[in-house]
């Protein structure tokens, strides 16, 4: 009899957080229509949120370390990342959102793009929470066999 | 479809909202704390090296957490109780791994991390382990995931298929 090959699954998720200014509007439209799409988000002066990002990552427990990946490696990454966001009017001061909507699913994709070419294969999820009430997930699909 | 209910327990009931193509899957989870010490060493590493590796994690008298533990079991609702697992049995289960774990130094007292290093990955992995165990005997329910989380910030997910 074929014996069934049984495969284990890890991952290790960290949170990271900061606090970051922004406002929601179209360049190109008036205050009323901006007022429309985006509602008290498109406030002139802005407002602030506390953000928590969840970092998922997969891969073999080294026998070694007993690690899938180095945390204190991880928290450099992510400290270079929140570096550049924390205490920050996003639409103002981060270049990269002078163009993109400070949204969080933007905001989830900026910071999936920066960390993933350090983390690499490693990286199988991002969760970005805006307030206790939303949050926004950014992933590969077809590439996220590890929820459970 | 059956509907599974259950209120006024401090567990979790993940539904997880999951409509297989076999029908509703039917998840139980509970927690469980409890509290450990343990020191990130490699016993096969000079000094230099577990600290440039693990850095204050490899202090020599180690360090503690309240780790929160969450246990998921898959299997269906008997017609009877109305029950995947009867909770009683799973927290009994629950416990009885525990043991080794609560107000331990993980290292020195549970005989799993002798040459094992005690990271959140690897504790899953044992607790998950000790589980499958004395679980095998219930044929109706099967162990679905571990989740541990070391700090509210940091959690493994360990499970096999």
């Amino acid at each position: 009899m074929e014996k069934v090959k049984i495969k284990e699954y890890v991952s290790l998720t960290k949170t990271y957080r900061f606090s970051a200014g922004h406002r929601l509007f179209i360049k190109s439209l008036s205050d009323e229509e901006n007022f429309k799409i985006f509602d008290t988000c498109s406030n002139p002066n802005g407002h602030g949120h506390d953000y928590s990002i969840e970092v998922k990552l997969t891969g073999d427990i080294d026998p070694e370390t007993g690690m899938i990946y180095s945390l204190e490696d991880l928290d450099k990454i992510m400290k270079l990342v929140i570096e550049d966001l924390d205490h920050k009017r996003l639409d103002i001061e981060v270049p990269y959102f002078e163009n993109d909507q400070p949204t969080g699913e933007n905001i989830a994709k900026y910071i999936w793009n920066k960390i993933k070419p350090s983390l690499s294969d490693k990286l199988i999820h991002l969760k970005l929470s805006e307030t206790s009430n939303s949050y926004f997930e950014y992933y590969e699909e077809g590439n996220y066999p590890y929820e459970r | 479809m059956e509907v599974v209910q259950c209120a006024n327990y401090a567990i979790l009931f993940g539904f997880k909202g999951v409509l297989e193509r076999m029908g509703f899957k039917k998840l139980l989870t509970k927690k469980m704390e409890f509290s450990a010490s343990h020191r990130y060493w490699n016993q096969e590493w000079s000094e230099e090296k577990n600290i440039e590796v693990f850095g204050k994690s490899a202090g020599p008298h180690g360090h503690g957490h309240n780790y929160n533990l969450e246990v998921t079991v898959e299997g269906e609702v008997d017609a009877e109780t109305g029950m995947i697992i009867n909770l009683y049995e799973l927290k009994s289960v629950m416990t009885e791994v525990l043991v080794d774990f609560d107000h331990k130094h993980l290292n020195e007292d549970n005989p799993h991390f002798k040459s094992l290093v005690p990271t959140t990955e690897n504790i899953a992995r044992v607790i998950w382990e000790l589980l499958e165990e004395k679980l095998e005997n219930n044929p109706k329910c099967s162990l679905y995931r571990v989740r541990l989380y070391e700090t509210q910030d940091l959690y493994a997910d360990y499970w096999r298929k």
